[in-house]
């Protein structure tokens, strides 16, 4: 792809021009947790909208009726972590997120991308040499010579918080019976699920993707996980925008036939789904018809859960939980637009006390907080939430998200579950509960 | 598809009092906002009116009720009630609400060196309500290069005739610019920088430094030490932690310290809107930013949904009730499309408004007012809203729908200077129709 035809995306369509609605409050200014923290970034307002009247002007060239091709006035932007809380905050509309990060994407065309950021984007290449050589890679990137290296020639910072590698991926874990295509037998859409399980479960967290597939049966749906690739969200981040699109096409490819045939497609990484939702439309412009009923298909799993006992289908023989559960709502779940379903769902469960640490972003922000010159931005960007955390002095915290939770862990000292495990925990005591009830009552 | 007792449409003054009074009243809530705006673009205070001839806010209110059409025809007896329940409720915070409806309206100084008439004003502009001595010096002091704040320009403003709408000024006005510690080498600041900084308790005593000895040294150099005057500061006395800040400011500097309001974001506004957002939190209440809401009136004349985008897939969100404060013209509640019309944004209703031709007024700033101001959606005394040019005996177009705020029609608020008195009043009216209070 050429820079002009670059240009010509940042700057054009819903995204570009909504620029044009923008009234200049700084409402957005208000809320960005980057700019709370440091000069360097100087606001969505100024590298967002008002820059994106200086590339709108640049489109053509005057009386050429030729696309020019201008840099990006600013490139400040490159210091926006693309949380998204200044689209949400935005009174007027305005995509200013969407906007800063095609913005980023064009400053980074025509050159060769930083080894950082393009091994970053790689989340499915890392992981599959990262699973294979599990307790060398696990070992080095926890050691701190290592790591020191790492950070000189890479500039991936020594302190950042890198999860460890699973020595098995996910789908190898899948029994034999595992679905992973759709077959003439395979239940209708009421009782079947598609999961999309991201990088995150696959490499690094089956725990988290078995936890869904537990809580998902147990409330009569089967699981299918079909083949999948990474979801092209941390490529995004990094403005390698055509790398991500062929991703995005390959999982288009296999989930926009079970979306036609109404199955619904969950994830555990709300971002990943956010990706499925919004950015495959937003960020990489792929509008056609695949695009779209994978999109209206896709659910975060706690929305579907919700939605499901909104349905009265969800079994709620949760057990107790006697415990305080800090919650933190990644940014990527704000801009789901759907509230905090895990709120509601851990209210289900009996002495649970979840808390919402109210706090914008943690920092992390994907592949943002693991680069060296920005990983102190994002430790003050969460450093108020990590505070709030350590002083409910509980033991464990829920996020729906899994780079926040192994920002959150590596800041906190908490163990930090995904939603859904700690669902899948309440089931189980349920289950201890009515087994040593029914013994107690089978006693003579 | 998501559910509450009452859904509020719109996150300014008018929505957050309808939800939190509603939250404290037992019912469910869920607001959907666009975004945030009104509070954010506000200088924190209750301007219930203030029009040409009248002296204190409530005259103006009664002036302002007499007229028929106007909200507070119908609202204004809500506005003492729900002005005592704002002062409790951001109490909570630390925030207090200085002035009332029946204290002189005063000319208070604005960060372009004019004034405005106010009587009920945040704490940290209490400073500027008293009457000025002859003898008393306005300082107008702000940080050096702090582009939202000029002193000299506001210092020449406040010194021009008339600048005072004929009260007593000051004797004397001086401009000073002070360095504040380590703010030179810093990138172009805006005041919720500056609030920022000033939570900082080790910063902000060396700032304080800085402002005391700036003033200590201009009143010897006047000869005035025995007149302290007062000291007119840009509205940035801390965000989280500003009743500490101010408390400091009084303690600390030569003369009686004010804030004066900024140009958006108002750190004011930020700190009310933060304090009903807290209220709404501590009373169960939700609230989801960066959605549109949308909707359809029933054949049978009720609401039962609402929806909005969401990422993909819209969101649906029943209720027994549902509350509209999204604003006027200026909110984005009305929407003024291509062909000539006005448009309600939410649920289409129709709205009472000039004809298309009388948009473009001869005379944008005529002293009469534009055509537009008062456009908005007309409704019964329970403010539901029905048909243009029905009185409120009108036959409601929606049962379980009220109407709050400045999307409210017969307004004129930038000129009467009711905005927030309309938003507190008819969304406490509009909270106490949608739920047993």
């Amino acid at each position: 792809m050429t820079i002009a035809e670059l240009v010509a995306e940042a700057t054009a369509g819903p995204v570009g021009l909504s620029a044009d609605e923008c009234l200049k409050c700084n409402v957005c200014t208000t809320v960005c947790p980057v700019a709370r923290v440091t000069d360097l970034f100087p606001g969505p307002k100024y590298v967002g909208p008002q820059a994106q009247r200086v590339r709108l002007g640049t489109l053509l060239a005057p009386g050429s009726g030729q696309l020019s091709v201008v840099p990006s006035p600013d490139r400040t932007v490159d210091w926006c972590s693309g949380c998204g809380v200044c689209t949400t905050a935005c009174p007027a509309d305005v995509k200013i997120a969407e906007m800063n990060n095609r913005a980023r994407a064009v400053l980074r065309a025509g050159h060769r991308p930083r080894l950082r950021d393009w091994l970053l984007g790689q989340t499915d290449l890392t992981g599959r040499l990262g699973v294979l050589s599990a307790p060398l890679a696990n070992w080095s990137l926890h050691n701190r010579p290592f790591r020191s290296l790492v950070d000189r020639v890479l500039q991936i910072d020594r302190r950042a918080p890198l999860p460890r590698f699973s020595r098995r991926t996910f789908r190898s874990r899948l029994g034999r019976h595992r679905r992973t295509a759709w077959s003439a037998d395979a239940p209708p859409p009421e009782r079947a699920v598609v999961y999309f399980h991201g990088c995150a479960a696959n490499y690094y967290e089956p725990h988290v993707g078995q936890a869904a597939i537990d809580v998902l049966e147990r409330n009569g749906l089967e699981v299918i996980v079909p083949p999948q690739v990474c979801c092209g969200l941390p490529l995004i981040s990094n403005g390698l925008y055509g790398q991500a699109r062929a991703r995005a096409r390959t999982n288009l490819g296999v989930l926009a036939g079970y979306a036609r045939a109404g199955y619904r497609i969950v994830g555990t990484s709300t971002s990943c789904s956010h990706t499925l939702k919004a950015e495959y439309r937003e960020m990489l412009d792929l509008v056609d018809d695949d695009a779209r009923v994978v999109a209206e298909a896709t659910w975060d799993i706690c929305e579907l859960l919700l939605d499901l006992h909104e349905q009265g289908r969800l079994d709620t023989s949760f057990g107790r939980l006697e415990r305080t559960l800090p919650y933190h709502p990644p940014c990527q779940l704000r801009s789901h637009g759907i509230g905090l379903p895990a709120l509601d769902l851990f209210a289900l469960v009996p002495g649970l006390t979840a808390m919402d640490m109210d706090h914008d972003c943690c920092g992390i922000a994907g592949t943002y907080g693991l680069k060296s010159e920005k990983y102190d931005i994002a430790m003050a960007v969460g450093a108020p939430l990590f505070e709030r955390i350590r002083s409910t002095g509980a033991k464990t915290a829920a996020c729906d998200s899994e780079t926040c939770r192994w920002q959150i862990a590596a800041a906190t000292d908490a163990e930090l579950l995904h939603p859904v495990e700690v669902l899948a925990e309440a089931y189980a005591a349920g289950d201890r509960e009515r087994a040593a009830g029914s013994q107690a009552g089978s006693r003579p | 598809m998501a559910w509450a007792d009452v859904a509020v449409v719109g996150a300014g003054l008018a929505g957050m009092t309808a939800a939190v009074s509603l939250a404290e009243a037992g019912a469910r809530v869920q607001v959907l906002a666009t975004g945030h705006a009104a509070t954010h673009w506000s200088a924190g205070g209750i301007d219930a009116g203030a029009v040409a001839g009248t002296a204190t806010s409530r005259e103006a209110v009664e002036r302002l009720a007499g007229q028929a059409g106007h909200p507070y025809a119908l609202v204004a007896a809500e506005l003492a009630g729900g002005l005592a329940w704002l002062r409790t409720t951001l109490a909570v915070e630390g925030l207090t609400l200085v002035g009332d409806l029946d204290d002189p309206l005063r000319p208070i100084p604005t960060s372009i060196g004019s004034t405005r008439r106010a009587a009920i004003v945040p704490e940290g502009a209490a400073g500027a309500l008293p009457v000025w001595g002859p003898d008393e010096t306005l300082f107008v002091c702000g940080p050096a290069g702090f582009k939202d704040y000029w002193p000299e320009a506001i210092a020449a403003g406040l010194g021009r005739a008339g600048a005072w709408r004929g009260e007593p000024g000051p004797g004397r006005i001086e401009a000073l610019s002070v360095e504040l510690p380590g703010l030179r080498a810093r990138r172009n600041l805006s005041g919720l920088d500056l609030a920022r900084q000033f939570d900082q308790p080790a910063w902000r005593s060396d700032a304080f430094d800085a402002i005391a000895a700036a003033v200590a040294e201009r009143q010897r150099r006047l000869g005035h030490s025995s007149s302290p005057g007062r000291i007119a500061l840009p509205a940035v006395l801390g965000l989280a932690d500003h009743p500490a800040v101010l408390a400091e400011a009084r303690a600390r500097l030569p003369a009686i310290p004010f804030e004066v309001a900024l140009v958006p974001p108002s750190v004011p506004g930020l700190r009310l809107f933060g304090a009903l957002r807290a209220a709404l939190r501590r009373q169960g209440g939700r609230l989801i930013v960066g959605e549109a809401a949308h909707g359809t009136i029933g054949a049978d004349g009720r609401l039962a949904e609402i929806r909005s985008p969401a990422a993909a897939r819209e969101l649906v969100l029943s209720a027994e009730a549902f509350i509209l404060a999204t604003g006027g013209i200026a909110g984005g509640g009305i929407w003024a499309d291509g062909p000539g019309s006005l448009v309600e944004k939410v649920l289409g209703l129709p709205v009472e408004g000039p004809a298309d031709r009388a948009w473009l007024a001869d005379d944008p700033f005529d002293p009469a007012g534009h055509p537009l101001e008062p456009a908005g959606i007309r409704t019964d005394a329970q403010l539901r809203p029905v048909a243009p040019g029905a009185g409120p005996g009108g036959s409601p177009l929606a049962d379980n729908v009220r109407i709050a705020g400045s999307l409210l029609a017969g307004q004129r608020y930038l000129r009467e200077r009711c905005g927030d008195g309309v938003a507190l009043a008819s969304g406490r009216r509009a909270a106490a129709g949608s739920w047993p209070q």
